[in-house]
């Protein structure tokens, strides 16, 4: 049973081709068209197929709300007319085409900035709770949803480089302003935990920081209190280095701890290195002939390695890979310096990189395009992170904390 | 008598005669005359052997001649009964005179003697007797009658039949036919094989020496044979010597084998490639008109027809770039109009002809590519800076000095609106500004990390500047420093600081202002340039035109370099120290081997305006200058440990970005020290950073 669609892209219906298609999807009932081969136009992009989706859904269900769709053809995204796509991957448009669709994955809604008196230098969202920013008036934060500031975080005397929350209620700052670093660590239920910290610095060592918990444990602080607190904390803090990972020969400009025993670092150097925490050596490292910036593991099976730095090409390695250090992936929509580059937790596929051209990009591995570009900043993008699975954020120079909230990942 | 027979005919019948006179005459002397007459016919042998062989040949290839004409005249008479009964009666009347001339007639070679001609006209032209019946007159004065002519047919079926007619010859003059016997044939044949005439004469007979050695009693020298016959010749060895002498220097050569020519040639070529080969004075030919082609075709296929867009296309071009001819279609070739530009085209060719310069032009063919340099490719001397991708953005006024901190993770930078900003390299944040309140002339930063510490010269002041930077004891160990810092001499422009030998040569140099070498300067006007050596207590001073190295430990000058420059603007060093780059201000870059020689070994012609400053990158082979143009060019610049290799200088990129103001353009350049990057600062208050 064929059916014949008018979509807003017919009008030159008359000389295109047609193909024969069948989509298909993963999502739930109310979002599955009937399996049935139809025809539609080969001159359709990623908008025609995802209205002749829709026409279809309304076909069944009279309620339904129009939703943009994305569609993968053999594991890729389409990101061209449908007969482009097949003339370039080669495909044959005899046969029944199986088009799969997914939700269209973007940022739906931008919401309100959340103001800060200097450049928001680093941002956490890995607890969907709250957000903790650091900022270079020396201050961290922390912001609910909705832009509301509960806390602000005193006591460091340079500005904060860099934040992360350990566990899910506990956070931590870390600084390193001064050629010094303290950890300093505050949470809603106001008690101090520091945990086995590493960071990177730019005497070009990594070092690893044992915090014992029981000091901190009794040490009950109100917020209120907390530029007292942190004073106790510092010579305290400073004897506790177990360990330094010697081996970059230039400063370390990010490190990611994802597993217990491995630590991932990425450095002006040109190189980004793994670490084994128990033996303090390197296992491997990857040059890639630009200083990096930025680092983080995710993706299929948490091993693939994205790096930015000094030059506007997003790399993605996949170290499991024998015999080459070359990027098994390159994003190169940036027009400058990446600053940052986060994985999603959940997907294997997307991750967002910030850039100092002002833009967030939304990638999706199955695609050479960004997905999504966010440019609601007016100046360099300092940061950016997932919040809650759905949202991104970023901070930047112009002061603001940005939330794009409303992205799809199943 | 043997030698007898050899004589010609004449000669043996003279003597016969003498003979029989004589032994008529007397029989006593006979012995005695005998003797001497046949020395004398000896002699007359030996005179007349060449002759007589010379004369017989030219008669036996008369003969040939007169046979192979027989042969190819095809009405030969043949010899009647007559004619053979007439040499019969000739040889009978021989035999008459002698047994002895009979033989000697038989032996000899000579026709002429033996068979009287029968005719007696002699040697007039046998054509007065072509119309005539008779031929001539035989030696009673009786004619002798033309013989009948035979008709063709029936001399060819007697030359068929005949086995013998090969060898009949016709006689014209006697109108005879003669047949040549078989030794006469041989001879014939003998002749034109060029061997001799008989077969018992011997061309190369053994020579016969007459002088008789044998009875005589004494040799002709008795000399004893000289020694030289027995030993290798001494002058012969010389020369030998000197010809090997000569062959070694080169001054005999041996002529080369001569390369064969091909026998060939390009049947079809151009002429004028081949006039070039001859050497006499070079024929120039026209140049070839046009030949005609399909267009020119009376029917023409139709893609040759120009549509009529086309042809009102030719309106509107230039009446030189219209097509000369343009085609047309026709049914027929009888319907083929006269062609209308025939006499145009012909006085235009005509003129071509006459008036075209035909002088050949010697042009040396060079590729011009092939004089360039080979020069690396860009993409191989990665990394460099490329592209700008950092502003950082503050300063009021025109900057004017940058310096990096050593380990690359901040910059200070100072400016004409009398503020020193220091900034973090990678975020482009301005971290710290220090209001001095006097435009700044120039800021370096300490290279040693653990003491951040910052001069600045500011008008007639250097101040020592405390970054804040760093951890709590660098801060405590600056603040240490600064407590007991003591302002330092007035005139120093540029301060090379405390790093320990530096600080030496520093002092020493402050000593050398005294000597007079800055004060001269300053006496002029202006302040001296000046760099120290990276490792050596060595020191660059620059005057207008020329740069003067100095050592510092011995206090003399070791070196004056001679740029050609109008004026030097700025100097760098390499770090390994056997480098210097020179900036000038007419925009010109010199590039000073000092291993080399006082002149520059490379002149970079690269800016059109000045050169503001230049500088080497610390760990890359790179260098960088900038110009008051707006840009600054980063070049390659690498310096070999082998000492046999000069440094290569590769231009790599031209970085633009910056805006003129008030005339100025770039006014500072620095590289990062640790990555390829570039910091230029600019006259438009703006400092970029260009990665790789």
């Amino acid at each position: 049973m064929d059916m014949n669609i008018e979509t807003p892209e017919d009008q030159n219906e008359e000389n295109s081709r047609r193909v024969q298609v069948r989509f298909k999807t993963k999502l739930k009932p109310p979002q599955k068209v009937p399996s049935n081969s139809i025809a539609i136009p080969s001159n359709l992009t990623r908008f025609g197929l995802s209205s002749v989706v829709n026409n279809l859904l309304q076909a069944v269900n009279p309620e339904w709300k129009s939703e943009p769709f994305d569609f993968l053809i053999n594991g890729e995204l389409v990101r061209m007319s449908l007969e482009q796509f097949l003339l370039a991957k080669g495909i044959s448009a005899e046969k029944v085409l199986e088009i799969e669709y997914i939700k269209a994955v973007a940022p739906q809604k931008e919401e309100e900035p959340s103001l800060h008196d200097d450049w928001v230098s680093a941002v956490d969202g890995s607890n969907p709770g709250f957000i903790l920013t650091g900022c270079y008036d020396n201050l961290g934060r922390v912001w609910k949803a909705g832009g509301v500031c509960t806390h602000i975080l005193e006591g460091h005397c340079g500005a904060v480089s860099s934040v992360n929350i350990i566990k899910s209620d506990v956070c931590f700052a870390a600084c390193a302003g001064l050629k010094y670093v303290t950890v300093a660590t505050a949470s809603k239920d106001q008690t101090l935990r520091l945990w086995k910290v590493c960071s990177g610095s730019w005497d070009c060592t990594i070092s690893l920081w044992r915090t014992n918990d029981s000091d901190a444990a009794g040490n009950q602080v109100s917020i209120k209190k907390r530029k007292g607190n942190n004073q106790v904390e510092e010579p305290q803090l400073e004897g506790e280095a177990i360990s330094t990972l010697v081996g970059h020969t230039q400063c370390v400009s990010s490190v990611v701890w994802p597993q217990q025993e491995t630590i991932y670092s990425a450095s002006w150097d040109h190189s980004v290195r793994t670490w084994d925490v128990e033996m303090g050596k390197d296992l491997s490292d990857i040059f890639c002939g630009k200083a990096l910036n930025c680092i983080d593991i995710g993706g299929e099976g948490s091993a693939l390695i994205a790096a930015g730095g000094s030059d506007p090409i997003l790399r993605i390695w996949d170290p499991r890979k024998p015999g080459t250090s070359a990027p098994v992936f390159q994003f190169s929509s940036h027009n400058s310096w990446i600053s940052a580059c986060k994985w999603h937790n959940k997907s294997w596929f997307h991750l967002i990189s910030a850039s100092y051209d002002g833009k967030v990009m939304l990638w999706d591995l199955r695609t050479a395009w960004p997905l999504s570009v966010i440019d609601s900043h007016k100046d360099k993008v300092l940061c950016a992170d997932w919040w809650r699975g759905d949202s991104v954020i970023s901070g930047g120079v112009d002061s603001k904390l940005c939330v794009s909230s409303g992205v799809s990942i199943q | 008598m043997r030698e007898r027979k050899k004589s010609s005919a004449v000669e043996v019948s003279s003597v016969k005669k003498k003979k029989e006179k004589k032994t008529k005459d007397n029989n006593e002397p006979r012995e005695q005359k005998e003797k001497e007459e046949s020395q004398s016919i000896m002699k007359q042998q030996k005179n007349t052997t060449s002759r007589s062989k010379k004369e017989k040949q030219r008669k036996a290839t008369e003969d040939y001649q007169s046979l192979r004409e027989s042969e190819l005249s095809g009405d030969e008479v043949h010899g009647t009964d007559h004619d053979v009964d007439n040499a019969d009666d000739h040889h009978e009347e021989d035999q008459t005179d002698g047994s002895e001339g009979h033989r000697g007639v038989e032996e000899s070679d000579s026709s002429e003697d033996e068979v009287a001609p029968r005719n007696t006209i002699g040697d007039v032209p046998l054509e007065w007797y072509k119309d005539e019946k008779h031929i001539g007159y035989d030696i009673s004065g009786k004619k002798i009658t033309k013989k009948e002519r035979q008709d063709k047919l029936a001399s060819f079926l007697a030359n068929v039949d005949d086995s013998k007619s090969w060898r009949k010859i016709y006689d014209e003059y006697n109108d005879e036919e003669v047949e040549l016997t078989k030794e006469e044939i041989r001879l014939v044949q003998r002749l034109l094989k060029g061997k001799a005439p008989h077969t018992d004469f011997d061309q190369y007979a053994d020579y016969v020496d007459w002088f008789k050695y044998d009875d005589a009693l004494h040799p002709l020298s008795n000399a004893p044979e000289p020694k030289r016959r027995f030993i290798p010749s001494k002058w012969e060895s010389k020369k030998v010597v000197q010809y090997v002498r000569a062959i070694r220097k080169g001054l005999i050569k041996f002529d080369e084998p001569k390369e064969e020519e091909p026998k060939f040639y390009l049947l079809w070529g151009d002429d004028s490639s081949a006039a070039e080969k001859a050497n006499h004075l070079a024929y120039i030919p026209a140049p070839k008109p046009k030949l005609p082609g399909h267009e020119e075709s009376y029917n023409p296929s139709l893609e040759y027809i120009p549509t009529q867009e086309e042809l009102n296309s030719y309106q509107l071009m230039y009446e030189e770039d219209r097509p000369k001819f343009i085609p047309r279609r026709f049914t027929s070739l009888r319907s083929v109009p006269a062609y209308e530009n025939a006499v145009k085209d012909s006085f235009e060719r005509c003129m071509d002809l006459y008036l075209c310069p035909r002088v050949r032009k010697k042009r040396v063919n060079i590729d011009p590519e092939t004089l360039k340099p080979k020069l690396p490719s860009r993409k191989d001397l990665k990394p460099y800076p490329v592209a700008c991708y950092l502003e950082y953005k503050g300063h009021k006024g025109a900057v004017v000095s940058i310096s990096t901190e050593a380990s690359g993770q901040w910059f200070a930078s100072g400016s004409t609106d009398g503020t020193v900003r220091i900034w973090e390299v990678e975020s482009g944040r301005c971290l710290r500004v220090l209001e001095i309140g006097e435009a700044i002339q120039y800021v370096a930063w300490n290279p040693l990390p653990e003491l951040p510490v910052l001069a600045v010269s500011a008008g007639q002041d250097v101040l020592i500047l405390n970054t804040g930077l760093g951890n709590e004891e660098e801060q405590r160990r600056v603040k240490d420093l600064l407590h007991v810092e003591t302002p330092t001499a007035p005139d120093v422009l540029d301060l090379g600081l405390v790093e320990d030998h530096l600080l030496k040569n520093l002092l020493l140099a402050l000593m050398f202002t005294l000597d007079g070498v800055f004060g001269r300067m300053a006496s002029q006007g202006r302040l001296p340039l000046h760099v120290f050596h990276p490792t050596r207590s060595i020191f660059f001073v620059s005057t207008k035109k020329n740069i003067r190295v100095y050592d510092l430990l011995k206090q003399r000058l070791i070196k004056k370099l001679e740029t050609g420059l109008k004026e030097v603007s700025s100097i760098a060093i390499h770090p390994a120290g056997d480098n210097l780059i020179v900036g000038s201000r007419e925009g010109k870059l010199c590039w000073f081997d000092m291993d080399l020689s006082s002149k520059p070994y490379r002149v970079l012609k690269c800016h059109p305006k000045d050169i503001t400053n230049v500088a080497f990158h610390r760990s890359y082979p790179l260098f960088a200058s900038c110009s008051d143009d707006c840009t600054a060019y980063v070049f390659h610049g690498m310096v070999y440990s082998d000492l046999n290799q000069n440094p290569l200088i590769v231009p790599l990129e031209i970085l633009r970005g910056h805006t003129s103001s008030n005339g100025r353009g770039v006014m500072d350049c620095k590289f990062h020290p640790r990555q390829p990057w570039l910091f230029t600062a600019g006259a438009d208050s703006v400092i970029r950073l260009y990665c790789h």
